[in-house]
């Protein structure tokens, strides 16, 4: 029997700065559940959503700190490039705009402030791990952190019954999902023999490896887990019921940020670690970025909620994604990462207008709430227009700019067809984002809002006029019907000034993902 | 010898885990799942895992397990099972169930053509040769080992996971109570953390704080 103090055993070396991003989400997390059970309500409903952004604000410095790395740290486990920092960017942004919309909202309410942010910060973190692991193991611990409190935060408005059946519904199809995944991951390695990215390529890049039927069963799977998580069809059904259930913000933050970390896992695990697999796996994603973008598209017309219209958009968006992904050249990488970035200013700037209508009508989410809204509230019709002008893919807007990316890099790959389906679908899409453009700014306001409609001519963010509908549970401890709610315009003017800007002048945004694409060793 | 382990560990395998899907009771699907498990571990045995099986056993066929009866004592008296509520549901029911045995099928028959026609010549071998020692493969102090070095994030963040599944638990168990419990809940303020009840404020004096 060996004594143990003989067993002298080294840890890996751990790069602090490199991690830091990720402590700062972490320890931001358990800060934020301490400070929940302390002192009085203010501090619970104010202190504690401060302290998340102020968390969000360290990781976002200590990721533009770290930019410009190209290290690998704690023994492999995680890759600190470009991509990861680019996609950690947009995960922060979308993660502080939807600590804003939950600022006041009923879900942070029920599920008890602290709890509610400490979930959301350690998903941020769960995402931002997954966008820059280099190795199974970490990729999947990475997921389920991002998903255990997802599943939570779609149930957290309790006593609404869509949001338990959202809830229950993520938690069912997102476990498939992760067990699926799980299953291609154990197959790769047992015929790869390694868990490092870096490793299963040189084991594809020899022999016969890269077709044989272990190995591309293992991808099928990987394929299937991953478009579950991304809603690409046909494993989207469960979208449209999650997005509608689940509470506005947690909507919010779904569709954005759980997209940004997919696919930062489709670029990193298929184009480094499969990278040679390509033939098999280019040709099957190209197809089902084809059924994703008509099932999408087609799915949306005729809804009259807008977060189930979203929830199909979504759909039609990842598919628009996925063509950056099929073409695996660092053109694609880039136009991925560029439309990540436009989609998020786009959906929230589209959420916030809906949380702002949802705690100003008592139509929720549906289409009819935003009836009238040119004329009654400017400020908040044109963030929306903007969003769906941009979400279709008109000109002078992000969303233009970066369908075009992505078609330019469809071409270019070898995959023209696929930029035709591009276009194909956002003609269809206009079908269901011009009604409502056309119902904010030629519709009459609904009788039911106010009577007082008529005196708030002018655009002014301030005090609204108590509106009817709004549930007692909403009016107590001055809700947000009784104030204004002044981050939920912030959000939703920053958001579409972002769109426009980012449209007409996309150099900023173009020198951003530049590196993303050059640091994978594509060409 | 390991051949006719490997049999009938294989045996329990596939008849545990039918068992679970086709038995009406879920009692008894909680049993059969027990004999599945308890075969698996033996099937990890067999390929040198001894520390794998060692906690398919203790975890899984024991803690797990006996949370799961405890629950399915609990609940799960009821006259009619999952599984005739799915079948009295008339057409959608028999569709959901014949889509899932047409999935189902499809799953083990792709699974099939990878494990038989992968070109991998382990698949075909009875595996790697019993060495005994402490830094074995499979062995605690190696898998100690690896989650240590190799995979010390993954497990690190393994733990903070567990921390955030049960803050999770206790969201989705508390608030069934629903907003009013917030209020009347007992707040506890920093000095009062501080500083033990009676000692002497004058709170307490007129009876605000602990009467």
């Amino acid at each position: 029997m060996i004594p143990l103090a003989t067993a002298h055993l080294k840890g890996p070396h751990i790069d602090f700065a490199g991690l830091s991003p990720l402590i700062a989400l972490l320890g931001g997390s358990v800060l934020v559940l301490i400070v929940g059970l302390l002192g009085s309500r203010w501090i619970r409903a104010q202190a504690v959503p401060s302290l998340s952004l102020g968390a969000l604000g360290a990781a976002l410095g200590l990721t533009i700190w770290q930019w410009n790395a190209q290290k690998s740290i704690v023994s492999g486990a995680l890759r600190i490039d470009d991509l990861a920092l680019v996609l950690n960017l947009v995960l922060i942004a979308g993660a502080a705009c939807t600590v804003l919309l939950a600022w006041r909202s009923l879900a942070a309410r029920e599920a008890a402030h602290g709890e509610f942010h400490a979930l959301l910060l350690s998903s941020v973190a769960g995402m931002s791990l997954l966008a820059a692991a280099q190795n199974t193991v970490a990729l999947f611990v990475g997921l389920e952190l991002l998903s255990i409190p997802l599943y939570v935060l779609c149930a957290t408005e309790l006593k609404r019954e869509h949001s338990l059946e959202s809830g229950l519904k993520y938690l069912i199809v997102g476990s498939v999902g992760s067990a699926t995944l799980l299953y291609g991951l154990a197959m790769i390695y047992g015929a790869t023999g390694t868990t490092d990215f870096a490793g299963i390529a040189s084991a594809l890049s020899n022999g016969s490896l890269a077709t044989d039927p272990l190995t591309l069963t293992g991808v099928a799977l990987c394929v299937a887990g991953l478009c579950f998580k991304s809603s690409i069809a046909p494993f989207h059904q469960w979208t449209p019921d999650v997005y509608e259930g689940a509470p506005t913000p947690v909507t919010a933050f779904m569709a954005v940020t759980t997209k940004v970390a997919a696919f930062g896992v489709f670029l990193r695990f298929f184009d480094v670690a499969l990278i040679d697999t390509q033939v098999s796996w280019g040709p099957a994603l190209a197809v089902l970025a084809t059924i994703t973008i008509l099932v999408g598209n087609v799915g949306a017309l005729g809804q009259s909620s807008l977060k189930r219209m979203l929830a199909y958009s979504s759909v039609a968006q990842a598919g628009y994604m996925l063509a950056g992904v099929v073409v695996s050249t660092q053109l694609g990488v880039r136009a991925t990462v560029f439309y990540l970035a436009a989609y998020l200013f786009m959906n929230m700037a589209a959420f916030a207008v809906i949380v702002a209508r949802e705690r100003q009508t008592d139509l929720g989410d549906s289409i009819g709430a935003l009836a009238g809204l040119g004329r009654e509230r400017p400020l908040l019709a044109w963030p929306m227009t903007i969003s769906m002008l941009a979400l279709a893919g008109i000109p002078a807007t992000a969303g233009f700019m970066g369908k075009f990316y992505l078609i330019d890099a469809a071409v270019s790959g070898g995959y023209t067809w696929l930029g035709v389906a591009i276009v194909v679908g956002s003609m269809i899409s206009l079908g269901y984002y011009l009604p409502v453009i056309a119902a904010m700014w030629m519709r009459e306001a609904p009788a039911a809002t106010s009577p007082n409609d008529a005196s708030v001519l002018a655009p002014t963010p301030g005090p609204l006029p108590a509106l009817a509908g709004g549930s007692s549970e909403l009016d107590e401890d001055g809700g947000p019907l009784s104030g204004s709610q002044p981050e939920v315009l912030v959000v939703a003017v920053l958001a579409g000034a972002a769109t426009i800007f980012f449209g007409v002048i996309p150099q900023p945004l173009f020198d951003l993902v530049h590196g993303a694409g050059s640091g994978l060793g594509l060409f | 010898m390991s051949s006719v382990l490997f049999f009938l560990a294989a045996i329990g395998v596939i008849t545990g885990a039918t068992g679970v899907v086709v038995l009406r009771n879920p009692f008894y699907s909680v049993l059969a799942l027990v004999i599945h498990l308890v075969s698996l571990a033996v099937l990890f045995l067999l390929l040198r895992a001894e520390f794998v099986a060692a906690v398919q056993v203790v975890v899984y066929a024991g803690a797990v397990m006996v949370l799961y009866v405890f629950v399915v004592a609990y609940v799960g008296g009821e006259s009619d099972s999952i599984g005739e509520r799915l079948r009295s549901r008339g057409a959608v029911g028999s569709g959901l169930r014949l889509g899932g045995a047409i999935l189902g099928g499809a799953v083990c028959v792709e699974l099939l053509i990878a494990l038989l026609g992968t070109g991998l010549e382990a698949i075909n071998g009875y595996g790697a040769g019993y060495s005994p020692g402490p830094q074995a493969y499979g062995t605690p102090a190696y898998i100690g080992k690896l989650l240590l070095t190799r995979f010390l994030l993954a497990f690190e963040v393994a733990s903070f996971l567990l921390l955030i599944a049960a803050v999770g638990g206790v969201v989705l168990a508390r608030r069934r109570g629903g907003l009013e419990d917030e209020d009347e809940r007992d707040l506890l303020t920093p000095l009062e953390m501080l500083r033990p009840r009676g000692t002497g404020t004058m709170a307490e004096g007129v009876g605000r704080r602990s009467p």
